[in-house]
């Protein structure tokens, strides 16, 4: 088929199946919950279909792995998208299976709550496969719009509509920014493709530097924000406070990286010949985010806030990696960035699971709550303190490994004085870790040392993470050879 | 684009976004501020037609002057608590500051600007916005539409009672 400029169009609709899939799940989940009462089905069928659909969408997705083609110069699917669809796919999966009791428990609107996480990996799975500006925006609303319902839906929590209110508002500012920013882009250039964009930038002085130069401001800010970088992370700790958990997880772990993709498929590709504009901007924000993530961490006692400031620092590493990508070293970097999100998505996820299920039994949520888990449930307090280590990047776990790697891209690209920053905050992570750590195994319990136990799913998420944790910690090769294809499908 | 008609224009309804724009904060009753906000509205679409931009004008007149103007003055109409008074605040003059200058920076920087963009000129758009949405942009067209539905979703879910939730009580 060809357009009205003539162009061929590859409407081959068996590259967006994943997607197509997913949505059509999504729909069907939040159509038989509304009418549950008179089909009279049981609870479980919602969250069983929500599961058949990802199931479907992640073997779609592990089948289109070696493809290369482009769906209408909208999407492209290739080894850097195939790599993104499974970690989104399955980071949905294992949250859903992980915290389900919760969902069910604490959750008001069940199942509309499973359709938005699928719509919300959807558009994470579009962020990371656009191809063009306009697509690419409408993949972060469609991101971010069913993340502004999912964070309200917290059962009798009032912190979860200030949360949801806080969050609308400012991402209604970020977007705007965003779009203002790339209508710049759009201007200067004359092109909403990215490879378009790329080839008037780096045909060479358009002479038009003010216009670009505030669009990337625009852009950065926009995608900061997403990404809550400092100074635009006002809202992470209140939305993630008020979120369900799950919400909370998804938001550290999905919409992080979803983030991180379209940075990378922006910023190493239509923006990279304009690198030395945008590389000093990014620069004072990757280091700002790891100083204030870290160092305002210390002072939390909640530990919904504490995880959000500390993934605030770990946004800062990943950000340092992308000023790193407009060097020159677009390859090994990229490469690095998708080894430590693996990583860091591993980690989380396995700290956000446990803190789930200790929230199940409990109903706390504040650090000193945790005072002898080691005692009253020494499984979970095990896989918490894994989790905590992991992230601040205590060798033999994965996130020693992946940090190493992503310092190591960092520093051949040149850029010591930012890992010089990064090894410090890092340093500093490790004490509000620890704090945690301390909580559980120093103190006696307060409610005596009566021991409790995970459910079935509960164990084996858990253990699944954990054992990831540790294998790749131990022996890294196969995430890295994952990434290194995605990173190669890009340059 | 340069024939005296389009510029004048140009420069009738800039005055008139701007005039009523003003007039929005400086009017005391809400409903007053409403009724520039529509005029100012009507101004866009103007300007958008001075742009040959025929489906955007009347897509803002349709959406903006119409739709969402109700929508603001049912808000105002049935919030019988919130004060009608547009009252003074503090931030009026670091917020005069900060539009002066982006409104300034803004129009050095598109003056200043050659800017690119399709040189032909279209008489109509309506056909070609069509075929472009229903062809090449068909899948931007399809996630926006999904996008919608789930607001709409979203929107009916905020605002219901939960019949299973024990904290607000009344069961439906």
């Amino acid at each position: 088929m060809t357009d009205i400029f003539g162009q061929t169009l590859n409407l081959n609709y068996v590259l967006l199946l994943p997607e197509i899939v997913l949505l059509i799940f999504s729909m069907l989940v939040i159509g038989i919950d509304a009418f549950k009462r008179q089909l009279n089905i049981s609870g479980n069928v919602p969250v069983g279909l929500a599961l058949a659909g990802l199931v479907v969408a992640l073997t779609l997705s592990i089948l289109q792995v070696n493809m290369d083609e482009d769906f209408a110069r909208l999407i492209q699917v290739d080894s850097f998208t195939s790599f993104f669809r499974i970690l989104f796919i399955a980071i949905t999966l294992v949250l859903i299976v992980g915290s389900h009791e919760y969902i069910e428990k604490s959750v008001s609107h069940v199942g509309e709550f499973y359709g938005l996480l699928l719509l919300a990996t959807v558009g994470a799975m579009l962020m990371a496969s656009a191809r063009e500006l306009l697509t690419a925006y409408l993949a972060i609303e469609l991101l971010s719009f069913s993340l502004y319902i999912a964070v309200s839906l917290a059962r009798s929590d009032r912190r979860s509509g200030e949360a949801s209110l806080k969050y609308v508002l400012l991402g209604g500012v970020a977007s705007a920014s965003l779009l203002y920013g790339l209508s710049m882009i759009y201007g200067v250039t004359g092109a909403t493709q990215y490879h378009e964009i790329s080839a008037v930038l780096s045909a060479g002085d358009t002479g038009l530097t003010t216009p670009l130069l505030l669009g990337l401001v625009l852009i950065i800010v926009g995608l900061g924000f997403k990404a809550s970088a400092v100074p635009f992370h006002m809202w992470t700790p209140d939305a993630y406070e008020g979120a369900p958990i799950p919400v909370t997880a998804f938001l550290s772990a999905t919409s992080k990286a979803a983030t991180i993709a379209l940075f990378l498929r922006w910023f190493g590709g239509p923006l990279l010949p304009i690198a030395s504009d945008w590389q000093f901007i990014l620069s004072g924000v990757a280091v700002a985010t790891m100083v204030v993530g870290n160092l305002v961490a210390l002072q939390q006692v909640n530990i919904k806030r504490l995880l959000a400031y500390s993934s605030i620092g770990q946004m800062g590493y990943m950000l340092m990696a992308i000023v790193a990508v407009g060097s020159g070293f677009g390859s090994d970097a990229t490469s690095a960035v998708l080894v430590h999100l693996a990583g860091y998505i591993i980690t989380n996820l396995l700290v956000f699971i446990s803190v789930t299920h200790f929230f199940n039994q409990t109903g706390q949520e504040e650090i000193t709550s945790f005072k002898g888990l080691a005692q009253s449930n020494p499984y979970l307090a095990l896989m918490i303190t894994a989790g905590l280590f992991s992230l601040a990047g205590m060798p033999l776990l994965v996130g020693f490994f992946t940090k190493f790697i992503l310092f190591q891209a960092v520093v051949s690209a040149g850029h010591l004085g930012l890992v010089t920053v990064a090894v410090v905050a890092s340093t500093v992570s490790l004490y509000y870790y620890l704090m945690v750590v301390r909580q559980m195994y120093l103190y006696e319990p307060e409610d005596g040392t009566e021991q409790w136990r995970l459910s079935l799913t509960g164990y084996v998420t858990t253990l699944a993470l954990f054992v990831s944790l540790v294998v790749f910690g131990l022996w890294g090769t196969p995430l890295y050879a994952a990434a290194d294809a995605a990173a190669a499908g890009m340059f | 684009m340069d024939s005296p008609g389009i510029v004048i224009g140009f420069y009738m309804m800039a005055g008139l976004v701007l005039g009523s724009g003003t007039l929005v904060f400086l009017a005391r009753n809400l409903l007053h501020a409403l009724a520039f906000l529509v005029i100012s509205f009507l101004g866009m679409a103007g300007l958008f037609l001075t742009l040959s931009a025929d489906f955007i004008a009347m897509a803002q007149i349709l959406i903006y002057a119409g739709s969402i103007s109700v929508l603001m003055v049912f808000a105002v109409m049935l919030t019988p608590l919130a004060s009608r008074d547009n009252g003074n605040t503090i931030y009026v003059l670091p917020g005069l500051l900060a539009a002066g200058g982006i409104a300034t920076f803004v129009g050095f920087l598109a003056l200043d600007t050659s800017w690119s963009g399709p040189a032909t000129d279209f008489t109509t758009t309506i056909d070609l916005i069509g075929n472009l949405l229903l062809g090449k942009y068909v899948l931007a067209f399809e996630i926006a539409s999904v996008l919608l539905l789930f607001a709409l979703i979203g929107a009916i879910m905020l605002v219901q009672i939960s019949p299973s939730d024990p904290e607000e009580g009344e069961g439906r």
